[in-house]
């Protein structure tokens, strides 16, 4: 059992770094992050930078539907605001990738503002269907302007490069997309300790009281709104760089309702949980067909009947969250911990 | 129901049969070359399934029927394979691991949309062809997929043998005129600029052009619009099944004689099984003979004893069998024709044998003797729907494109 | 302007409008006595169209038997998702709520291609094949009867929560749902009444719509459109969804038919747009007041 944890002032009570177990764990993960690439096959390697580009993405709806407590079904519309963002501006500029991720993350929180607008007036349900709204339009923007987005073919673009290197296998996406994965979970981390972020968990906790304790409510869900885009924009424009394509049909509404679900089942409000339920989502498919190579010497249809199986484990994860850990996969994992803390007592 | 699910279980069966070995190894030959492999990103699951089920099968026949030919040049053959459940991402995902566990010298790609992603992939790698269930037109692009090629004609190509065939039709001098369908996806909008391009050319009218979204849609309005302009012959385009069905019945219940054409994805038995007597007149463009067709040759012939050995009980194999077949068959020929030459198995050496295809007889797969261009096969044939017969049969020649 | 053409096209729309109409009746139905917003009414319209097709075309019943069946299935999978996954989830937050039917929708996508595979399907043919005029304006045969069928059940509705018991309890619950338990109403058999007939609606409308444009596993994807029907109507209004379903149903036909097929859904999200900024509740529906 670990003790004498008790905080003796605000800031240790505030500080992202609360023990020094913490410290150590931490610099334990990043080193492993480190290695991995150099350890695992493109196989993995594919699966890691996948991973990454969905963390920052759920990280960013986190902030909104989590935090915030606004729901938005445009997320992939977002990302694909910065992914097009992208692909135009390398295309026709030429600019190194750290500024065009940039300045897609600032497009796609621009477009997030826009969508925003609506929440002064309309809230909960109406907001999500202002943001299915939102989609809708967005996919046909990159279907129908043709001289920006190349239309229905979709734009295809060189790989990212600065200072002459060229990132152009997965091993070289991999050192831009999870360095930037870390610093922008961290970047959210922060966001939650000062004023704006206390502000999104008033608002979703109960706005009109927040509006009373003097938060201006559009303002505050604004900036939720450009936050959480800014995020998805920077996600989709990785994507892009990724991929080196991008199609309207490359952001479906589907993958909203991916990072919906990533960020339930890993845990609304929490950004550990965000990042487990962004890697969790992302796996479930691989692990399934794991399973399904498993199973099929023993029975030779289980491909066929194992791969409606994850659409029904997609949606019996949902529900079954919901139902039985609202607090999803970051509560079960604090669970553990505790377990482990608090070992041999009983919590 | 009862009978659904029997259906089912039969098909689950014949499949099963089939993936239980997701790598058919290949056998140990005597000279104990090293294997050359066939690698795969197959829909088994999904929106694609009906055809992919199929396409795997095809592969899968292939490969087993060129081992007991003694292998390529004596080098066995492996054909290596995952379900992508036809998304983009999966699909990449089994590329990768495929082409890291077995260094496949050919590759099947199971939709546009992961040809254009993983094309940089592969082409700094350098050593994968790649062909697939993709008839796009951007694919033909050298420039930017150099190492992937169309196993057949492409969709622009699809409708300028289309279009060939309705300027064949005209009577007393009077060109008929052509409405196009199509669904409002990257499939759908492929060819259409071209194909307007090519009708120009020919003299034919496009008359109306009606954009949908595929699948479940009511387009009784659509169908209104076309009793206007009443054209002599429909194009569809990026549609499996609906709403080809709904048009036909809808503006036959009007009086209209207009005719039905489809390319290559909506000319399957599908449309026969499904539509039952509505179906007969329909007609699509197949670069291959249908497995049912009266047409034979050596590699045909083959092809349905195969198909036959490895499921008795399928009777009828779908245009995705063919399909399949064919992309084996012609991976064959470029690895043969690079091994020939001496060459080592690059993607630059494959992608010369194969443009180096002239006058290539497929044994009866393909009607003539085909020629590669701009690493397409553009060769086809207009088929008709007899619902009686219940199969598709041929009325026009066989039409290669320059 | 050639009139006949407009007034054809209009033909159609309205009469798609009325299907539109009818499952958006059953969405209210639902909204009104429980506050949920289904997400999933689209998945369940489609379950009940599998089951019209293993009824009439793999059992051979006749479309007539296979109808009823069809539709019975329907409602008794709207009673027992209310009874296992919504029920639970009771004084949730609303966004947990249609997440839970977001989650749902993926559950039955997953099961139909289980049982049925993802081939796409046609439904057996059931309704006259003869054209129908009405004046000078011909509509194809299918909408028309189905649009028949379909108003037959609407006017049932209507007449069934105006007079009977049930339909009495059903809209006191609605309007107090504390008064409504307090007077000996079940709360909670209401909650699974309104589950039940929402989605014997959707089913009807589901087994009609499948039968004029074909089947496959992404045909929930009309739920988009009915969202916008109960948004434009107002979630809580029988008469919004009424009145938004027919016009929605015109505004997308014919946007369809001048625009082109890409403009169908713009066209009717613009409209969803512009009343979620002038009129967020709808042109019917209740502006809810709230008190911290």
């Amino acid at each position: 059992m670990r003790i004498g944890d008790a905080k003796q002032s605000y800031e240790a009570d505030e500080a992202i770094w609360t023990s020094q177990t913490q410290k150590l764990w931490l610099g334990f993960f990043l080193l492993i992050l480190t290695v991995f690439p150099f350890a695992v096959d493109s196989y993995l390697l594919y699966l890691g930078c996948l991973v990454g580009i969905a963390v920052i993405s759920t990280t960013g709806l986190n902030i909104l539907t989590g935090f915030t407590g606004l729901i938005s079904l445009g997320q992939a519309g977002f990302m694909g605001v910065g992914a097009y963002t992208v692909a135009w501006l390398s295309i026709n500029t030429g600019l190194p990738f750290p500024v065009t991720l940039v300045l897609a993350g600032l497009m796609a929180a621009a477009v997030g503002i826009l969508v925003g607008l609506p929440s002064l007036r309309v809230k909960g349900l109406y907001l999500a269907i202002a943001t299915l709204a939102a989609s809708v339009f967005l996919h046909f923007i990159f279907a129908e302007w043709e001289s920006v987005t190349g239309g229905m073919g979709g734009l295809s673009l060189e790989p990212a490069h600065l200072f002459g290197l060229t990132f152009q296998s997965d091993f070289m996406m991999y050192f831009i997309i999870v360095p930037l994965a870390v610093l922008m979970v961290l970047a959210a981390r922060n966001v939650f300790r000062t004023r704006i972020g206390r502000a999104f968990i008033a608002i979703r906790d109960r706005d009109i009281s927040a509006e009373i304790l003097g938060i201006n409510l559009l303002r505050y869900k604004l900036m939720s709104f450009a936050l959480s885009s800014f995020y998805a924009g920077v996600a989709g424009g990785l994507f892009a760089y990724f991929y080196r394509v991008v199609t309207p049909e490359s952001f479906p509404l589907s993958m909203s309702i991916f990072y919906l679900a990533a960020v339930i089942v890993g845990g609304m409000g929490n950004l550990l949980g965000g990042i487990l339920g962004a890697a969790f989502m992302t796996l479930v498919p691989e692990a399934l067909k794991l399973l399904t190579a498993a199973l099929t010497p023993f029975y030779p249809s289980a491909p066929v009947f194992m791969s409606p199986m994850l659409e029904i484990i997609f949606g019996a994860l949902i529900v079954g969250f919901l139902i039985f850990e609202p607090h999803g996969l970051a509560e079960i994992w604090h669970r553990i911990r505790r377990f482990f803390r608090l070992w041999p007592f009983r919590n | 129901m009862f009978r659904n699910i029997l259906k089912k279980g039969r098909r689950l069966a014949g499949l099963g049969s089939l993936v239980a070995a997701l790598t058919v190894v290949a056998p140990a030959m005597a000279q104990d070359k090293e294997p050359v492999v066939f690698g795969g990103s197959i829909p088994l699951s999904g929106v694609f399934a009906f055809a992919g089920i199929h396409i795997h099968a095809g592969l899968t026949d292939y490969t087993n029927w060129i081992n007991s030919q003694g292998g390529i040049n004596g080098h066995p053959v492996e054909y290596v394979m995952e379900d992508t459940a036809y998304e983009v991402d999966r699909s990449v995902a089994v590329f990768k691991k495929i082409s890291g566990s077995s260094s496949p010298a050919t590759y099947y790609g199971d939709s546009t949309g992961f040809m254009k992603a993983i094309a940089s992939e592969l082409n700094s790698q350098g050593d994968t062809l790649m062909s697939g269930a993709s008839f796009a037109t951007a694919l033909t692009d050298n420039e930017q997929y150099p190492y992937q090629f169309i196993p057949g004609p492409n969709y622009s190509q699809m409708f300028g043998i289309i279009l060939e065939y309705i300027a064949t039709q005209g009577e007393g001098g009077d060109m008929p005129t052509v409405a196009f369908v199509y669904s409002d996806t990257e499939f759908g909008k492929d060819p259409i600029e071209n194909g307007k391009a090519r009708a120009g050319e020919l003299g034919i009218d496009v008359v109306e052009e009606i954009v949908t979204k595929p699948g479940s849609v009511d387009v009784s309005a659509e169908v209104l619009k076309l009793r206007r302009v009443r054209p002599d012959y429909v194009v569809f385009h990026g549609y499996v099944l609906s709403p080809i069905n709904e048009f036909m019945v809808q503006m036959r219940q009007m009086g209209l004689d207009t005719q039905f054409m489809g390319t290559f994805w909506s000319s399957d038995k599908l449309i026969i099984d499904k539509m039952g007597a509505d179906a007969d007149g329909y007609m699509g463009v197949m670069p291959y003979n249908y497995y049912d067709s009266e047409e034979s040759g050596p590699m045909l012939d083959a092809l349905r004893t195969q198909a036959e050995k490895s499921d008795p009980e399928a009777g009828y194999r779908p245009t995705g069998y063919m399909q399949g077949w064919f992309n084996a068959m012609v991976w064959t020929e470029v690895v043969k024709r690079t091994l020939d030459a001496g060459k080592e198995l690059t993607g630059d050496n494959m992608a010369e044998s194969l443009a180096s295809i002239e006058d290539w007889d497929t044994g009866g797969i393909i009607g003539i003797p085909v020629t590669v261009r701009n690493m397409s096969f553009p060769v086809g044939r207009i088929w008709r729907v007899n619902a009686e017969e219940g199969r598709y049969e041929p009325v026009s020649d066989w039409i290669h494109l320059d | 302007m050639d009139w006949v053409f407009f007034g054809e096209i209009s033909l159609a729309g309205l009469a798609m409008g009325g299907l539109y109409a009818l499952i958006a009746l059953g969405f209210v139905i639902i909204y009104k006595a429980t506050r949920v917003i289904n997400f999933a009414i689209g998945e369940i319209m489609m379950f009940a169209a599998y089951l019209f097709l293993a009824f009439a075309g793999g059992m051979e019943l006749s479309p007539w038997i296979a109808l009823p069946l069809a539709v019975i299935g329907g409602s008794i999978l709207g009673g027992v998702i209310e009874k296992t996954m919504i029920r639970p989830m009771l004084g949730e937050s609303p966004i947990s709520v249609v997440m839970v039917t977001i989650g749902i929708g993926s559950i039955l996508v997953g099961l139909v291609e289980f049982i049925w595979t993802a081939d796409p399907q046609l439904l057996p043919s059931f309704l006259p094949r003869e054209p129908v005029f009405i004046g000078p304006l011909y509509l194809a045969p299918k909408i028309a009867y189905g649009f028949l069928i379909g108003s037959a059940l609407l006017i049932a509705y209507l007449l069934y929560f105006r007079f009977s018991r049930g339909g009495v309890a059903l809209r006191a619950t609605a309007s107090d749902q504390a008064a409504a338990y307090s007077m000996g109403i079940n709360v909670r058999r209401v909650f699974n009444m309104a589950w039940v007939f929402g989605s014997l609606a959707a089913s009807l409308a589901g087994v009609l719509v499948a039968a004029t444009g074909g089947l496959s596993p992404q045909f929930g994807i009309i739920g988009l459109s009915v969202l916008v029907v109960v948004i434009v109507g107002g979630l809580d209004s029988i008469l919004g969804a009424l009145v938004a379903g027919v016009f929605i149903g015109w505004l997308e036909t014919v946007a369809g038919a001048y625009l082109g097929g890409e403009y169908r859904m713009p066209a009717t999200f613009l409209v969803l747009a512009v009343i979620l900024v002038i009129r967020p509740y709808g042109l019917f529906g209740t502006h809810e007041i709230e008190r911290v």
